[in-house]
């Protein structure tokens, strides 16, 4: 058997039994926010990592998932999961809305669009009385059934992540092998050379967009149900954008296991330091993140993925 | 009278807008490169003007030359050190590159000047001109005249010397300028450096009249982002041009609308801009 | 008729890089397309392939008229082309290039790489099916391209300088490669410089020159043309100014 599957069964068994493991709440906690930031960065991969569309704004679909689980509950007392279709389908509506347009900007020119939408939404959410201005909104305070999907522990909603997660991930490896995976390939390899073999490129670069930003927003929604609370820091703020970007690249960018590597590393390291520094460890942790990505990409912007490669490849040499 | 009064002081902070954006723009036409760290270099600039004033009693006249050796020092040092390397890199090593370090600029400055706002006095330069009815305050108007002789300057500067048309020889087409004997990366490191002084300049001036905090420098990036696409990449007067308008754009919609949604103006314009004219409001194919 | 080009005008600006030209090709031929550095050759394929909307003239495919249709579009009519400078995916092996192409006609990943594996074979790239493109050299990428091009399996295919800056051996080689793509019944546009691989390969020689068509022929009787030598001539002396200027 080789390397790669067996490192990837070991992993995958880790993390389900997590939580089963560890006893202490806290390193509970832990396993499912990486689980959790693993889904958004996986979903940002979609577009980002296979399609090359470097997304700084799609905290927008998070963002909309969020909000829209606590304002089905705020408005109309629905269980917040409730919120999870309502979320996708805005979050669906605003990347053909956004989207569209914005793919025919290349490079640079695509992030910074995609950073003035966010910030734009996130100024319009400040100021809106529905999603509860600069305040936010609340979840249900205790839960009134399973259905408000509301507990102490996080076991729970481990196991709902990880259920998301796995699907995400099967659902990228069958992209990956297919068609749609060899033309984002080829529109990442360059758009003219792809359109010349056929290859309808904004098509699929909204195919992968649109599928990415319904994730985004599942994930958002389970943020919202875990904790309870989403004001336009928490939901719709730049760096939660940026932190998507950074966990998937220092995993590997377009790579399937890549976003969950790049939340094995980041989240735990940012829960430690904020653990340790209390309140002032926002600060510290952004100086790391920042410092990791600067690294990563002046010295191997394949990420993990590459160094992994590497490594085993290196192996397998010396074996023969 | 007052609605004048309004435009007036948003053609004096375009003014600065613009200096701090013709730094973005120089960098941005020569190596197709955008600093995502753009903002915090400006932040940077503003520290140096506070604690040069608070630690020795340095006025203006030696802390605005003293940020732009500063930011010149910083420009270099981020160019050699990071941006000649991922350049050639993929798109995304590029974004997450100067990305990476407006992170690390802007929380160090959190940890090392801790999150407060502070500001420095009102009145160090002169106090408040009142030409007919119209009050300008002083240190406006010297932040506005000097962003403007030294955005001209820079662009006299490379349309009409012999440096600046090496300069931008290497934007032109780096392998002929090599041919010719330029060396491309003294040339780009030396833009960078300059683009960084400009923006230095810009920062101590701001300083003087403008509120400094850490994370100041995330909205100043993107004003100067919307500045140099308005004002179509890489071209100075265009940048001189479209901070004027965004100063005034900005003073009106805060005026008439509401100081929330100025910001929300200024965005859309640069999405509609880059949705219906990707090449910059007044930029050429 | 094949593909019909009629008074093609393409402007960059005000300067006309394409100034009125017109091109036929009949089904089955190999058409050859010179002319001095600058003349608008490529600018010329671009607006036949799509990459450009020409300013003005129209170009049919098939009795389509493609004139504003996609790259895309003109893929899936059955138009393929090479690009003067390689456009090769790099992160993606060289089978994994060419399937892109075969996925045109061929939705399933077993029919694609079934397809890819024979025009692999067919460009005498089979051994290489699993190398990195990026870690090809420039005979191989131009290979690649053709192989590539053929994936989308087309009736007419336009290579634009697909032999330049081989050795005469790989030229050679790569002469046979278009005879044999010839033979499998697709129609061939070639821009070239070597003016032996027009001579060997090519029945009916177009000359390019400041946009438009100043000959056209068998390709013997083309370069004897007094008009084509002065073009040439001029243009190899304008090329030495600009080179000391
Ligand atoms: N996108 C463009 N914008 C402006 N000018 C262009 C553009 N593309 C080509 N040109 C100009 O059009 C003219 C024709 O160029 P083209 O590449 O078509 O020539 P060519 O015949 O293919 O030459 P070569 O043999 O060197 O490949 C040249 O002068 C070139 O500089
Ligand atoms: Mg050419």
């Amino acid at each position: 058997m080789n390397i790669n599957r067996i490192a990837t069964i070991a992993g995958l068994l880790i993390i389900a039994l997590w939580p089963l493991v560890v006893h202490d709440v806290f390193y509970q906690r832990v396993g499912a926010l990486v689980l959790l930031a693993a889904i958004s960065a996986s979903a940002w991969n979609l577009i980002g990592g296979y399609g090359g569309q470097v997304s700084v704004g799609h905290v927008v679909y998070f963002g909309a998932g969020a909000y829209a689980s606590l304002i089905v509950f705020t408005r109309w007392g629905w269980p917040p999961l409730a919120g999870a279709p309502i979320g996708v389908a805005v979050s669906l509506a605003l990347a053909a809305l956004v989207g569209t347009p914005t793919f025919r900007l290349r490079g640079h020119y695509f992030s910074m669009a995609t950073i003035a939408a966010a910030e734009l939404v996130r100024i319009l959410a400040s100021n809106w009385d529905v999603t509860g201005a600069a305040v936010g909104l609340m979840g249900p305070p205790v839960p009134r059934s399973v259905w408000d999907f509301s507990f102490t522990s996080p076991v729970p909603y481990h196991y709902l992540f990880l259920a998301v997660l796995l699907l995400l991930l099967w659902l990228t490896w069958l992209m990956q092998r297919s068609k749609m995976g060899f033309y984002l390939a080829a529109i990442r390899g360059g758009d003219r050379a792809a359109r010349s073999l056929g290859v309808p490129v904004l098509r699929y670069k909204l195919y992968a967009l649109l599928l990415s930003a319904s994730f985004t927003s599942l994930a958002g929604t389970l943020y919202a149900v875990m904790v309870g609370f989403v004001d336009p820091e928490s939901g719709l703020g730049i760096l939660l954008s940026v932190k998507m970007v950074i966990i998937a690249a220092l995993g590997g960018a377009g790579t399937l296991f890549g976003p969950l590597v790049g939340a094995v590393i980041l989240v735990p390291l940012e829960e430690a330091t904020n653990a340790m520094f209390g309140g002032g460890g926002t600060g510290i942790t952004f100086i790391v993140y920042g410092a990791i990505i600067l690294f990563v990409a002046r010295f191997q912007p394949g990420g993990m993925a590459v160094i992994w490669r590497a490594l085993t490849s290196r192996r397998k040499n010396r074996a023969a | 009278m007052i609605l004048l009064q309004v435009v007036v002081s948003g053609l004096l902070m375009g003014a600065v807008y613009a200096l701090f954006s013709s730094g973005l723009t120089l960098i941005w036409g020569m190596m197709n490169v955008v600093n995502f760290a753009h903002g915090d270099f400006v932040m940077l600039a503003m520290y140096a003007a506070f604690y040069a004033f608070t630690l020795w009693h340095l006025g203006p006249i030696f802390f605005v030359p003293g940020a732009a050796a500063l930011l010149f020092v910083l420009g270099v040092v981020v160019y050699l050190g990071l941006v000649r390397h991922v350049a050639r890199g993929p798109m995304l090593a590029q974004i997450l590159g100067t990305f990476g370090l407006a992170l690390v600029l802007r929380y160090s400055a959190f940890w090392a000047f801790s999150a407060n706002f502070v500001s420095l006095p009102e009145n160090l330069v002169g106090g408040t001109i009142d030409i007919s009815g119209i009050r300008i305050e002083a240190s406006k108007l010297l932040g506005g005249a000097v962003a403007l002789v030294i955005t001209l300057g820079m662009h006299l500067v490379l349309t009409r010397t012999m440096l600046g048309s090496r300069v931008l020889a290497v934007a032109e087409d780096r392998n002929a300028a090599m041919l010719m004997g330029i060396r491309p990366d003294r040339m780009q490191a030396l833009a960078w450096g300059v683009g960084a002084a400009t923006t230095g300049i810009a920062g101590a001036l701001i300083a003087l009249f403008f509120y400094i905090s850490p994370t100041v420098g995330e909205s100043l990036s993107l004003i100067a982002f919307v500045v140099v696409c308005l004002g179509g990449f890489g071209s100075v007067p265009g940048a001189l041009v479209a901070g004027l308008a965004i100063g005034v754009i900005q003073a009106l919609s805060a005026y008439l609308i509401g100081a929330v949604y100025q910001d929300v103006l200024v965005y859309s314009l640069f999405l509609a801009v880059l949705w219906v004219r990707p090449q910059g409001l007044l930029g050429k194919l | 008729m094949l593909l019909e080009a009629t008074a093609v005008v393409m402007e960059f600006g005000s300067f006309r890089a394409v100034n009125g030209a017109s091109l036929t090709v009949t089904e089955g031929d190999i058409v050859g397309l010179i002319g001095p550095n600058g003349a608008g050759k490529s600018t010329f394929f671009n607006c036949v392939a799509g990459d450009l909307t020409p300013t003005s003239g129209t170009i049919r495919f098939k009795g389509h008229d493609v004139t504003r249709a996609t790259p895309e579009q003109h893929a899936r009519l059955g138009m393929a082309r090479s690009f003067q400078v390689p456009v090769t995916f790099e992160d993606m092996s060289v089978a994994e290039n060419v399937m892109v192409g075969a996925f045109l006609r061929h939705g399933h990943r077993n029919a694609a790489r079934r397809v890819a594996d024979e025009i692999l074979a067919f460009c005498g790239l089979d051994t290489l099916a699993n190398a990195r493109a990026g870690s090809l050299g420039t005979p191989g990428r131009k290979r690649l391209e053709i192989a590539r091009a053929l994936a989308t399996e087309p009736q007419l295919l336009l290579l634009d300088e697909a032999l330049a800056g081989l050795t005469p051996a790989e030229v050679r080689l790569a002469i046979d490669l278009v005879r044999k793509i010839q033979q499998r019944g697709i129609t061939i546009v070639i821009v070239e410089h070597i003016m032996e691989v027009i001579l060997s390969l090519t029945e009916h020689a177009v000359v390019f020159h400041q946009g438009k068509v100043i000959a056209e022929g068998p390709p013997r009787q083309v370069v004897d043309d007094p008009g084509v030598i002065a073009a040439y001539l001029g243009g190899s002396m304008k090329r030495v100014r600009t080179q000391i200027s």
